[in-house]
């Protein structure tokens, strides 16, 4: 038998969609404040036009026009006001702890999503899309699951086994996919986002399945029992705070994805393929074995989260509890760079997104704005071209040619 | 966050307003001052279902008392706990949580804020005096609606499905299996049931709530070819895809409303509606609120069970069901209510 021919070159994208895809995950920091802004911008107009009060004001404009432009303000300021006070200090509070725990929650809501967006982030600096984050999480979850609900183990190393079992659940999952690229060419797009579904509903049919996962004195409702004590990741700041050592997970994978990116050979291997395959071929990297290894390492933090989210609540686990982190991850990559920093800086604004959501309801906006807000960012994000017209920036390529010309042109005149 | 200066705005435009003689200055409501909120189950307040129905009786109140509505809802279970300490943050007088998946959430917050009153609807209390939990004997309007169904069907087949296999869901296809059996029992014709078995506790179910799920539209298509003709869909709003599968099949179905009166919630179905199982969260909510804002009642834990005697639960009148249906419906409804019927056998 002839060994299996491996196809000689899988282009991670093709050189033109490369090129495009390059410019949206360079994250150029201007650009992404920039759309940022103009999200929150347009979030706002949304505010305003839905609001009863508002219209009502504007329907009686000729009477008052003064009272109703004020109810555009307050209407915006009562908003983001409310975010403000959800997502980092609650002014109205009695005392600091109530004041200061908005803070707490956003550190609480962006833990995963830093750590999910981090394996994302690492998928795009190879030039992979990877949009898998949602069925790692699921996996990881079932695995973290498993242990902390049927396994009993001594506190901590209970935690830590159920961490390790979510995060080797994940990359199993993530190695498939890496897999069936470098063997068979399959795009990653396609696969992860079918691994998706199939990892969501084995999920569910974990939870439904009484030898599995399903809670023991249910009433048949897919959910799973209350995680040991022993395994919980308990709270870091006290009984006053919900914020748990989930955040400890998430500053050392930061750590771990600035080291592996920026400072070890192996993270080089990784940038080299994501700039160029081929030339990395030429090189001698096995271009394969690196898609395999950096889709392995990617699902690892999205094990992470899984582990974050299985093992902070009281309750029982439902698919509900992945929460969309997947899905938030890819665009908190994008934003953020794939950037370790701006991978941060990201995690935090979206998990103030989150932790915000409740006091914004509570002052009457309705909690589509804030979708509206996130996806108009990723939106201007992956369109360049919108969001340089609309400032005027400079087309970021050709600029230092464009330079040479103008002096030359001017040296013509002279 | 300028309060003061925007208070004294708010005051001159409310004198500016009264002055123009605008509608919304009369004299204040009985309730003005209580703060009603809510939380949501999964899902939006628009859901056509069991959140919208909580959430109707929230602004019915609203209209009539003039209290104050907050609300927020949840996407996903780890929205649970924060959306319902924003409540308490935002020092509302009674706390309203919709769906059984809440349960772990509102009793967490009902201990840790003992002076705060909060209600579970479809919930229960592990104990906190300050929970009231709102639940339904829906297997007794399920009956009823079972024997109108095998009545009303020309093949005498009627067909049943749910969102998932809980008890919250065959809770009602009990109820609809026992009661088109019953008419079987009393007429001698044979009735057959399509979709669920309480004896072996085996149907069919779509596998989740969502909307009009297309594996909701091939099990109803499924049904009908066996010869069903009236077909209730328990889960949520299966409605339009239910709908669908009629008029794909081209014969003469009817479908079961759940929790709402659809014949008037939704007249775009109501020549399609035999009759809907109508869970009154409504009635309840506003039961609720107008206890604490106009009665001021004493907020108590002690649980609140719909049932057909109290009306938290009935079948809708329509036009579908004819004068000797409803005598006899009326009949065994007052069987139910004196326990001589068992809606469970």
């Amino acid at each position: 038998m002839t060994p299996k021919k491996i196809p000689s070159e899988i282009p991670a994208v093709d050189s033109k969609a490369n090129s495009v895809l390059r410019e949206i995950m360079s994250g150029d920091p201007v650009r992404i404040g920039l759309s940022i802004l103009l999200g929150f911008f347009i979030g706002a107009v949304f505010m305003v036009v839905f609001n009863e009060d508002v219209v009502k004001s504007w329907s009686n404009f000729g009477a008052d026009p003064s009272y109703a432009l004020s109810t555009v303000w307050w209407t915006i300021q009562d908003g983001y006001g409310a975010l403000f006070s959800g997502s980092v200090f609650n002014l109205g509070a009695d005392n600091f702890i109530d004041g200061i725990r908005p803070l707490t929650e956003t550190l609480r809501f962006a833990a995963p999503l830093i750590m999910a967006g981090l394996g994302v982030a690492l998928t795009f600096r190879v030039g992979l899309f990877n949009i898998g984050a949602t069925g790692q999480i699921m996996v990881g979850l079932a695995g973290a699951t498993f242990v902390s609900t049927r396994l009993h183990m001594p506190a901590i190393i209970h935690m830590l086994v159920a961490v390790l079992a979510a995060v080797l659940c994940a990359m199993v999952w993530g190695i498939i996919v890496g897999i069936l690229k470098a063997r068979t060419g399959a795009h990653e797009v396609i696969v992860t986002i079918m691994m998706n579904y199939v990892a969501t509903s084995l999920f569910t049919f974990f939870l439904r399945n009484p030898g599995m996962l399903l809670e023991a004195s249910g009433g048949g409702t897919p959910k799973s029992d209350h995680p040991d004590g022993t395994a919980k990741l308990g709270a870091l700041l006290g009984p006053d705070f919900n914020l748990h050592y989930g955040l400890i997970l998430a500053v050392l994978a930061v750590f771990i994805y600035w080291w592996l990116m920026e400072r070890s050979t192996f993270g080089y291997r990784f940038r080299m393929v994501g700039h160029n395959a081929t030339a990395a071929r030429a090189a001698g990297i096995k271009v394969e074995n690196t898609f395999i290894w950096a889709l392995a390492i990617s699902a690892a933090f999205a094990g992470l989260a899984a582990a974050n989210q299985g093992l902070s609540l009281d309750g029982g686990l439902t698919t509900s509890i992945e929460a969309g982190i997947g899905f938030d991850a890819i665009t908190v990559a994008l934003l953020g760079g794939s950037r370790a920093g701006g991978v941060v800086m990201a995690g935090l604004l979206f998990g103030a997104f989150k932790a915000g959501s409740s006091s914004m309801q509570f002052a009457g906006v309705s909690p589509e704005v804030l979708g509206v807000v996130k996806a108009l960012i990723v939106l201007f994000i992956a369109a360049p071209p919108i969001i340089r017209a609309l400032y005027r920036l400079p087309v970021p390529g050709p600029k230092i040619y464009e330079a040479a010309k103008k002096a030359k042109e001017a040296k013509v005149i002279k | 966050m300028n309060n003061v200066s925007r208070k004294a705005l708010a005051s001159v435009a409310l004198a500016a307003a009264s002055l123009l003689v605008l509608s919304g200055c009369a004299s204040p409501k009985p309730g003005a001052g209580y703060i009603e909120c809510g939380v949501s189950d999964e899902g939006s307040w628009t859901d056509k279902s069991f959140n919208e129905s909580v959430m109707d009786g929230l602004k019915k109140a609203k209209d009539e008392f003039g209290v104050d509505l907050k609300s927020a809802e949840s996407n996903s279970s780890e929205d649970f706990a924060p959306n319902l300490d924003s409540m308490v943050a935002g020092k509302c007088d009674v706390i309203i949580a919709v769906g059984f998946n809440l349960v772990d959430a509102v009793n967490t917050a009902a201990e840790a804020n003992p002076t705060f009153n909060f209600v579970t609807i479809d919930g229960w209390s592990n104990g906190a005096t300050n929970l009231k939990p709102v639940n339904y004997k829906m297997s007794q309007s399920s009956y009823l609606a079972g024997y109108a169904a095998a009545s009303y069907s020309t093949t005498k087949v009627v067909g049943v499905y749910g969102g998932m296999q809980i008890s919250a869901v065959t809770e009602f296809m009990d109820g609809f299996y026992y009661g088109a059996k019953a008419y079987e029992k009393e007429t001698g014709t044979p009735v057959t049931v399509v979709g669920w078995n309480p004896t072996t506790m085996t149907g069919d179910f779509i596998g989740g709530f969502t909307p009009n799920d297309p594996a909701g539209k091939t099990i109803a298509a499924g049904q009908i070819a066996q010869g069903a003709d009236v077909l209730l869909p328990v889960g949520g709003d299966q409605f339009g895809a239910l709908s669908e599968a009629i008029s794909e099949a081209g014969v003469n179905a009817k479908m079961i409303g759940v929790d709402k009166n659809w014949t008037v919630a939704n007249p775009e179905y109501k020549d399609l509606m035999l009759t809907s199982i109508e869970k009154r969260m409504t009635q309840a909510v506003y039961d609720i609120v107008k206890a604490g804002a106009v009665d001021k009642t004493a907020f108590t834990g002690e649980a609140y069970i719909g049932t057909l005697a109290n009306n938290g639960t009935d079948i809708s009148d329509t036009t579908f069901l004819d004068d000797a249906l409803k005598a006899k419906l009326a009949e065994i409804k007052a069987g139910i209510i004196d326990g001589s019927i068992d809606p469970l056998s």
